[in-house]
């Protein structure tokens, strides 16, 4: 309890506090009610990346969540099928996840250098021409969501756990009523899976709404050189916009109201997805 | 064995302490304790160079400096979590383009009349200190960038403009897989060296004075068409790739003197040097490094302007600026350590003498990554023209500052 007052309860009060001053950290904060919200959402003169921010945000979510749940579907399925070395290839699926943020970015920016990177490469087997992932402002978010889908682990995992779930007698019954393997996962497994589904598509959206590590060690190549979220803004998500104005623009008040309209829009969404998107099994 | 040294270290110190007590000056026992904040050090000899400052500083002076040392990429929000909660050290090391706005809440002191003689620094440097007509720090040390050269493409490295441009051509026409020159990005970075490049042409970003936006104007618009320029003799395509430049697949790159010692370990075969940036009417160049600020709420004032103006000073700036990694702003130093200075970082002397502060205005940061900054993507992805980027860059700038000019 004095954990939660202390640790999180406190915090999250002093910065909805905080959100309604112009304060810089440095000197006492000048209460300025509403206008930190209001200059938010409609100057583009003080924050002409507001909008820019969301609009990369959402389009991130819409391409990195359905992306990473159809990997780690995908993966889980995989694992569920063999029977030995399950261990090694769980291992070896999860490694991306508890890699640390540096060097996945570090790993990402060589595989996706114009000149020498894999992805390319690759590609180049099929007749594919290579592109300038990081560099070109339309590829920037799916080349973001692809990394983001690599480390689906933790959603693989929870989606192995729902599968070791279902009865083995269902889908004998499914067997000996002549499903082919296809029909048998679209009309078996995907609707027992519904409830895993629905618990990793809620987190999912949450998680990909705050991105932030990944696109900073993505766009920072050391040396001294500022963040801005890539070529023309194209990576600039909501929560590295917020940083940079808490840490680098010295706006703290203008931070926190930006945290807080984020908190608002993820209960909203969440809410939404409560009320309309299925979540019992069938 | 490591007890016995320890007894004997504290008897002597003990020892050490009772005659300063016995020799009857109680002041000396409560000695002043001067604390300031730095970067991490980047290399283990940086660490004693600084160490051996600060003990003949302490010896002296008879008194205690105690030295924090911040990660860089921490620093500015540590320090500001500690001006925030009222525990500043006396003095700390601060950014340039800080300055202004600690300058203006009164977060760091103004340089009392007489700490030091102005001339004895060079101009460009002592200006980052300077937020209207007054100084706030003093210039630890400086750099800027320049350019480096492979020189198995570039014979001898161009000195103007069409010079850049006439070498980059050949270097791509004689072969499409090599880049002629990594043009730097519309991101912080670039916008970072562009004023570099404007003052090349003569010009300057803005006239704090009469609140004026100037990049806008035929020396920004110069600037700004010469990177548009050079794009198709240097294909993003080869540049963007990572150290497309040390890997020989480009002929020059802008870069400080950083690299340099990066190249020589990592790249040890790649045969390449160093030269001023090239200008259109005259020899111009940008500036970075560190400053020395004094804090309002930090006791010690005098003792703490002592401290910096002895780290600037003629007998101690360039080994300090050297662990560092940068280059002394002190005249009398440098001119006097010329020699020191290998060839590779003479080009980078050669800039700091003609090297322009950036505007002393706390929203600078802000401006350059939020609106110079894309300005100069637009223009170099061909989605507007040089001017246009810029004079919508100026009307935005205008907005935010509320400037007329």
């Amino acid at each position: 309890m004095a954990y939660f007052i202390v640790f999180l309860l406190y915090p999250a009060l002093s910065a909805l506090y905080y959100s309604f001053t112009d304060w810089d950290l440095r000197t006492d904060a000048a209460w300025v009610g509403l206008a930190n919200y209001v200059d938010l959402l409609s100057d583009d003169v003080k924050y002409p990346h507001f909008w820019k921010s969301v609009q990369v945000t959402l389009q991130y979510t819409l391409i990195a969540v359905p992306l990473t749940l159809g990997t780690a579907l995908a993966q889980a399925l995989l694992l569920n099928a063999i029977r030995r070395g399950s261990n090694v290839f769980r291992l070896l699926l999860f490694l991306p996840v508890v890699t640390a943020e540096a060097a996945v970015g570090a790993i990402w920016r060589w595989l996706y250098d114009p000149q020498y990177g894999l992805v390319n490469s690759f590609l180049g087997l099929f007749g594919i021409p290579g592109q300038n992932w990081l560099n070109t402002p339309e590829l920037v978010i799916p080349a973001l969501a692809f990394i983001a889908a690599w480390q689906c682990g933790i959603s693989m995992i929870i989606y192995l756990a729902g599968l070791k779930g279902i009865p083995d007698s269902i889908r004998e019954a499914a067997v000996i009523d002549g499903a082919t393997p296809i029909q048998r996962f679209w009309r078996v497994v995907f609707p027992m899976l519904r409830p895993t589904t629905f618990y990793l598509l809620v987190t999912g959206v949450i998680a990909a709404l705050q991105v932030f590590g990944l696109v900073y060690v993505i766009f920072s190549g050391g040396g001294g050189r500022s963040v801005t979220g890539g070529p023309e803004q194209s990576g600039l998500t909501y929560v590295l916009h917020l940083y940079l104005f808490a840490f680098r623009y010295d706006a703290m008040g203008a931070a926190c109201a930006m945290s807080f309209i984020l908190f608002v829009f993820i209960m909203i969404i969440t809410a939404l997805q409560f009320r309309f998107v299925k979540q019992e099994a069938s | 064995m490591i007890r016995r040294v320890t007894g004997t270290a504290a008897g002597v110190a003990l020892l050490i302490g009772l005659t300063a007590c016995g020799s009857g000056s109680d002041k000396a026992a409560e000695a002043k304790t001067l604390t300031y904040w730095m970067f991490q050090d980047r290399t283990p000899q940086a660490g004693e160079v600084v160490e051996k400052l600060r003990t003949d500083f302490e010896k002296a002076n008879g008194v205690t400096v105690k030295i924090v040392k911040i990660p860089k990429d921490d620093y500015n929000t540590k320090l500001g979590s500690a001006i925030a909660s009222g525990s500043v050290p006396d003095a700390g090391i601060l950014d340039q383009p800080l300055v202004a706005r600690y300058a203006l809440d009164g977060t760091i002191k103004e340089l009392p009349a007489g700490t030091v003689d102005e001339k004895a620094y060079y101009e460009g440097a002592l200006n980052t200190n300077r937020v209207n007509d007054k100084l706030y720090g003093l210039p630890v040390d400086h750099t800027a960038v320049a350019l480096f050269y492979n020189k198995k493409f570039v014979p001898t490295p161009p000195k103007t403009w069409d010079e850049l441009k006439q070498i980059a051509t050949k270097i791509h026409q004689d072969d499409p897989k090599t880049a002629g020159m990594v043009v730097p990005k519309g991101d912080g970075y670039g916008a970072w060296m562009w004023p570099g490049i404007v003052a090349g042409a003569g010009g300057s970003l803005v006239d704090e004075k009469s609140k004026k936006i100037l990049f806008d104007q035929q020396p920004g618009v110069d600037a700004l068409q010469l990177w548009v320029d050079l794009l198709p003799s240097s294909p993003r395509k080869i540049t963007d790739s990572d150290k497309a430049f040390e890997n020989g697949l480009a002929g020059m790159m802008i870069s400080g003197p950083w690299d340099v010692a990066n190249i020589k370990d990592q790249f040890p075969d790649l045969q390449f040097s160093t030269a001023p940036l090239p200008y259109k009417t005259q020899p111009a160049g940008n500036i970075g490094g560190e400053n020395g600020v004094v804090f309002s709420k930090g006791k010690n004032a005098d003792l703490a302007w002592k401290w910096l103006a002895y780290l600037t000073d003629a007998t101690n700036n360039t080994q300090l600026a050297q662990a560092l990694g940068g280059f002394p702003t002190n005249i009398a130093a440098a001119e006097r350590d010329a020699a020191t200075f290998g060839p590779d970082q003479a080009a980078f002397l050669e800039q700091l003498k003609v090297a322009q502060a950036r505007p002393s205005l706390p929203q600078w940061i802000q401006i350059n990554d939020e609106i110079i900054a894309p300005a100069i993507e637009t223009a170099l992805s061909g989605k507007a023209t040089s001017q246009q980027a810029l004079s919508d860059a100026a009307a935005k700038t205008r907005a935010l500052l509320g400037w007329t000019g």
